[in-house]
């Protein structure tokens, strides 16, 4: 590959849910970005995310056509990571076995496991360009403290956000001029799903599992739920598998509670003088603080920030809330939203400049 | 055996009954003049599918036993108990009466033998005829500030149910040794015992605290704490266990039992640090951390600005243990540690205080 950082031109694929978001840059220049959303009529022929590959694929090659030239110059193509197995944090080059775990959902099924398959497309048609992903979910740097759950049976999971984590760590390092590597942070990255990490010298060492774990409420999941009533529940003949899956993971937390899952709409109602929304959203608030207050004994006190990212942390009220119970532990700093199309282009940018950490995805990690 | 009597005697006979012995003692007034342990027969303890089955011979125990130690059973004035399931109610001493004595028989809010407590004394209190019967700080005293009963689902509220007795009689003592009220300091109380629980206590409540029992929290000699919760669901779904059988997992057989297959934490502390058992040291500390990142949690109760962390209950002992917690949750306030947490002494205490008038009798209602 022809390494000019500054001429070489980044194709970033970001396949979620319901859109599929592309950008094209050339150094950190924006060429094009865009988006396209997916119906859920349109979803719905399909039986698995698998199958959206090709649909999703000519949704955005419609998208490029008029940028045809400068795909010639192409020489990174990078995917939004799906859900491998634990693997340590860095980019890995798709290769076959890599497109065949992602393909067959070996972990799990989800829209990001197209991330790299489409990359791996794109490559196919333009043979000069790489096809990577990066920090998927499944990165790993648990301190072993941190696997030990109550009963063997159960193994705590590191199971995150790791794209937004790091990147938003990483920028942060960039602004206090210090290397991510130097520092301890705890980052709670707030949207959808919820995760809290204690970053110790640029290592994830302890996080809740946001999927369907442990850890505070969110918007539409449940996080830690009290083991014995959830068993009896499970016993009790009254749900099936999948209700009491949905309770847990998008039918939980605010939407449980409050009957959506949009934080401006639980606002308004609080304005308007609805006092449940306001003890629910504080208590999403308290919990995540607690989370928090958790992490920060995993670093013994020793933290440099405590960094707020994700979609909530644009809400001045839910921050404020969080603020009033932790604004002594540390300095607060505010990340808001996920780049996640940011974090896909810095991560292409340290190959470029030769400082990724490059992992070849093989057999060791499917052990 | 017997103390002086004067007129000011206040004979307070305490009552708390375990998984298969009970433990009785006799205080004049602050003063413990008798205590025993009465281990009851294993088959006894076992052939009733009901626990408050085992009323009888527990009472005929403690009365033998009495008897036989020579104790002048009549002057016991007060006979107070270990407070069972209950509804959950405010913390206090409390007289025994119908209701309670109903609602333990009839829907008690979880089976352990502490829901014995009430009933025997109360028995027994009618058997000398002029004693009264209490029970005080039952494990679901319940202080809770709203934001804590929220969980991530409705249908699981977050419940009160925690070591009430010790950790309040430990804020209490330390309260008095800082001689100061209670009623306004700022403490996490944390009970290591063979459950845990970790307690903020603002100003004389207990605004949030671990479900001990069955719920959430560190993991504990014999309990699992927190599980994973989609986890937890696929394995009560995949057929291959009973409902028993998870239930054990959470609770009796989880924790240090589950992994090292001993709920003694001595023990498992020698295998790690004399044997060199790599798994028992892991497992010993990743008990340590998971307690200090409940201390961690509940700081944010206080937003940092608490008086003290008071470590308390039988594993307090292990030195080592306590200094793994203390290295991690020292930043927060300065901790103390009261190992041990004596029960029979918490409950002769507040019957004590409330025989003197100094502390009310709240009624269960």
């Amino acid at each position: 590959m022809d390494i000019n950082p500054d001429n070489c031109i980044i194709l970033g694929i970001n396949p979620g849910s319901t859109s599929t978001k592309i950008a094209l840059w050339k150094g950190r220049n924006t060429i094009f970005s865009g988006s396209v959303s997916h119906s859920p009529e349109e979803l719905s022929v399909f039986d698995s995310v698998k199958d959206q590959l090709d649909y999703r694929m000519q949704a955005v090659e419609e998208l490029l056509a008029p940028f045809e030239s400068y795909m010639k110059e192409m020489c990174i193509v990078m995917g939004r990571g799906g859900l491998l197995p634990p693997v340590p944090s860095g980019i890995f080059p798709m290769n076959d076995l890599l497109s065949d775990y992602l393909a067959n959902n070996k972990t799990g099924e989800h829209a990001s496991n197209l991330g790299g398959l489409m990359a791996e497309v794109m490559t196919k048609k333009y043979i000069q360009a790489d096809a990577y992903i990066c920090d998927p979910v499944g990165v790993d740097e648990f301190d072993e403290l941190a696997r030990v759950s109550g009963h063997p049976e159960f193994i705590r999971k590191s199971f995150y956000h790791p794209l937004n984590h790091k990147a938003v760590a990483r920028r942060h390092a960039g602004i206090v001029g210090k290397h991510y590597e130097d520092l301890n942070l705890i980052i709670a990255h707030m949207g959808g799903g919820i995760t809290v990490g204690a970053h110790r010298k640029g290592r994830v060492v302890d996080v809740n599992n946001g999927l369907d774990g442990d850890g505070p409420f969110t918007p539409e999941r449940a996080g830690t739920i009290p083991a014995g009533d959830l068993a009896r529940l499970c016993f009790s003949g009254r749900y099936t598998h999948k209700e009491i899956k949905r309770m847990l993971t998008g039918n939980g937390g605010l939407l449980a509670y409050l009957g959506t899952i949009d934080a401006r709409e639980v606002e308004r109602r609080i304005l308007i003088g609805d006092d449940f929304a306001e003890t629910i959203y504080k208590a999403m608030a308290y919990q995540v603080s607690k989370e928090i207050g958790a992490m920060f004994t995993v670093l013994s006190g020793e933290v440099d920030g405590i960094l707020l990212t994700g979609g909530l942390a644009f809400s001045e009220l839910f921050v404020g809330y969080i603020r009033e119970r932790i604004g002594r532990l540390g300095q607060i700093f505010l990340y808001p939203g996920e780049d996640e199309m940011g974090a896909l282009l810095t991560n292409s940018q340290l190959i470029l400049l030769g400082k990724a950490n490059i992992i070849h995805f093989d057999q060791r990690f499917l052990s | 055996m017997e103390a002086t009597y004067t007129t000011n005697l206040h004979r307070i006979l305490v009552v708390n009954p375990r998984t298969c012995f009970t433990k009785i003692a006799i205080y004049d007034n602050n003063k413990l003049v008798y205590l025993n342990k009465l281990n009851h027969n294993s088959e006894d303890c076992h052939k009733y599918t009901r626990i408050l089955d085992q009323h009888e011979f527990r009472r005929k125990a403690i009365l033998d036993d009495l008897k036989k130690a020579d104790i002048d059973i009549d002057k016991i004035v007060a006979v107070v108990g270990r407070g069972g399931y209950l509804k959950p109610l405010k913390s206090g001493i409390y007289e025994v009466n119908e209701l309670m004595k109903y609602d333990l028989i009839h829907n008690p809010a979880g089976e352990d033998s502490v829901n014995l407590g009430a009933l025997l004394v109360d028995d027994i209190a009618k058997t000398l005829g002029h004693a009264k019967a209490y029970i005080s700080n039952p494990i679901v005293v319940d202080e809770l500030d709203d934001i804590a009963r929220i969980s991530g689902h409705p249908l699981f509220p977050r419940k009160s149910i925690f070591h009430a007795l010790n950790q309040k009689a430990t804020a209490r003592g330390f309260a008095r040794q800082q001689t100061r009220r209670y009623e306004e300091m700022r403490l996490i109380v944390a009970h290591l015992g063979v459950g845990i629980t970790v307690g903020a206590h603002m100003e004389g409540r207990v605004v949030d605290v671990n479900q001990g029992f069955d719920g959430y929290g560190p993991f504990s000699p014999k309990r699992s704490g927190t599980l994973p919760a989609g986890d937890l669901v696929r394995l009560c779904f995949s057929g291959k266990y009973s409902k028993e059988e998870v239930e054990r997992m959470v609770m009796g057989d989880g924790g240090l039992a589950a992994w090292m297959g001993t709920e003694d934490v001595s023990k498992v502390e020698r295998m790690a640090y004399n044997e060199g058992d790599a798994t028992a040291k892991l497992i010993f500390e990743a008990m340590a951390y998971n307690v200090a990142k409940e201390i961690g949690a509940l700081s944010v109760v206080f937003n940092g600005r608490l008086d003290a962390i008071l470590l308390t209950g039988g594993i307090a002992n292990s030195q080592r243990f306590v200094q793994q917690i203390i290295d991690r949750v020292k930043f927060i306030a300065p901790v103390h540690v009261f190992p041990g947490g004596d029960e029979m002494e918490a409950l002769a205490f507040n019957v004590l205080a409330a025989l003197r008038g100094e502390r009310q009798i709240s009624i269960y209602e």
